[in-house]
């Protein structure tokens, strides 16, 4: 997230810089994840659903550093304004990006299941579930790169998709296995995928909100606009 | 969003402000220092002034009780109206005035005297007490400044033998003796350390319950911590005023952004 002006203190901008690329990094390493991940389901790649979850450590890594950083700089620089909006913003993007690797690594896991590789059901829900999803992440990074609040908002009204898709995946699956109790383990295994998925816009849905706050200075409202309810 | 926040702030919009200034400009000879200034200084609140050295932050605290006056081609025009009236006028008696507008500079400036006399030189300018009265009077004074327990066994011991913090929290003491309406001090502790900067934060939180305080301060913690509201002041100008949580936190004006931020200087 540039600035337009630079700091009279050098090291203080410096570091700022130095959080700036651990936030960039980390966003980089996690989009990867979850596009392996779900070429893993869809796919049946193996060597994806191996690659998802090692990337993890590292995430994990960035996310210990982000923070460490950011305790340094409020100790030592107490930032404000802007800054201080960065600072904080940062830090609970960093968990975000954490959450949605672990999210990206356990969908990976399941992927080369027995159940799921024989699976007589169709993939195509959660296919179109997961463009959708990796279509958020990545404008969600944008947004986040190029410290645009107006991106931001969109992609923070657009997880209602992904819940709908969600919902409606739900019900199918519950459809098959009521049908069928053999489906019952592969729609199990498919109905995690589909949770993680939705986690995985939810974060990306947080990171817009505090990209927002983090730019503008205001917040956008505490409900956001849902889709599809089990009710 | 911010109309509301500025709504919230304590009922200001309701209440009748302590001081008013409006289109305040202020001239050092030919150097214009103060812009066309208008500012409330709610009641029982504390306003901060920021800005960097030279953006008329003191200049303007010194037109609030007339300092100026003792300097000739230093002029002011426009009003600050304090109790219904503008106080910039001819006529005004200033000695009043600065009782009831009192003042605490950046250095300790206590009398060469005791503590004791230093407190009831003042009070003895306005009002005419019984020595009983006026000894409670410096007790009362002493106690709401937290000097009281270090001081009550030598109160006639010279003012010059304090600590720096303890001489500034005595011409705090001195100036609410004489019972002012509101209490204007310059960067009161910037030549303190950071316990007795500490102790007169606390004491500005527990003084504002009775008193409207305006302080200038280089300290943005320290305006972040103390005040209510705060005012950015560059160049002569008056370049944002707000809530003391919006204008830390989220400023709107791109210059105030930069100051609290060191992105110039």
């Amino acid at each position: 997230m540039p600035h337009e002006s630079v700091h009279t203190v050098q090291s203080y901008e410096q570091e700022l810089e130095q959080l700036r690329s651990f936030i960039n990094r980390m966003g980089g390493v996690v989009e990867r994840q979850v596009a392996q991940a779900i070429t893993a389901v869809v796919e049946h790649d193996e060597a994806a659903a191996r690659d998802a979850p090692e990337m993890d450590p590292y995430v994990d890594e960035l996310e210990r550093e982000t923070e460490a950083l950011v305790i340094r700089l409020l100790a030592l620089r107490a930032p404000m304004g802007g800054d201080l909006r960065e600072v904080v913003v940062a830090l609970k993007i960093s968990g975000d990006l954490e959450r949605i690797g672990d999210c990206a690594a356990s969908i990976a896991r399941r992927a080369m299941r027995n159940e799921l590789l024989s699976c007589p059901i169709s993939l195509t829900g959660l296919r179109s579930m997961g463009r959708l999803v990796q279509e958020n992440l990545r404008r969600t990074i944008d947004a986040m790169d190029q410290r645009d609040p107006e991106l931001a908002r969109i992609v923070w009204q657009s997880d209602t998709a992904v819940d709908e898709l969600y919902v409606s995946m739900f019900r199918e699956l519950v459809t098959y296995m009521m049908e069928d109790p053999r489906n019952i383990g592969p729609c199990t295994h498919l109905l995690f995928i589909a949770k993680n998925l939705e986690r995985i816009g939810d974060h990306a849905t947080n990171i817009s909100e505090r990209v927002y706050y983090a730019v503008t200075g205001n917040t956008l409202p505490i409900v956001r606009p849902r889709g599809g309810t089990f009710d | 969003m911010n109309k509301i926040i500025m709504d919230n702030s304590m009922g200001q919009n309701t209440a009748v402000p302590a001081l008013a200034i409006r289109d305040l400009d202020f001239w050092y000879g030919e150097n214009h220092a103060l812009k066309s200034i208008s500012l409330d200084f709610p009641t029982r609140q504390v306003t901060g002034m920021i800005g960097p050295s030279g953006c008329g932050k003191s200049t303007l605290l010194r037109c609030l009780n007339r300092m100026y006056d003792l300097y000739p081609g230093q002029r002011a025009t426009g009003e600050v109206v304090f109790d219904g009236r503008n106080i910039l006028a001819p006529g005004l008696d200033v000695n009043v005035l600065r009782s009831r507008i009192g003042m605490v500079f950046q250095k300790p400036t206590p009398f060469p005297m005791s503590i004791y006399d230093n407190i009831a030189f003042g009070v003895r300018l306005h009002e005419r007490l019984p020595r009983a009265d006026m000894d409670q009077r410096v007790e009362s004074v002493l106690r709401r400044v937290a000097l009281w327990p270090e001081v009550k066994d030598r109160l006639n011991a010279s003012a010059a033998a304090l600590s720096g913090g303890q001489q500034q929290r005595l011409c705090i003491a001195r100036t609410i003796a004489t019972r002012p309406e509101i209490i204007l001090l310059d960067e009161p502790t910037s030549a303190l350390d950071p316990i007795s900067t500490a102790r007169i934060e606390e004491l500005l939180d527990e003084l504002k319950q009775e008193f409207s305080i305006a302080i200038v301060t280089h300290n943005l913690q320290q305006a972040a911590r103390c005040a209510d509201r705060v005012a950015f002041f560059y160049m002569g100008e008056l370049v944002e005023v707000d809530t003391a949580d919006r204008m830390f936190t989220a400023p709107h004006a791109k210059r105030t952004q930069d100051y609290i931020t060191g992105r110039f200087g």
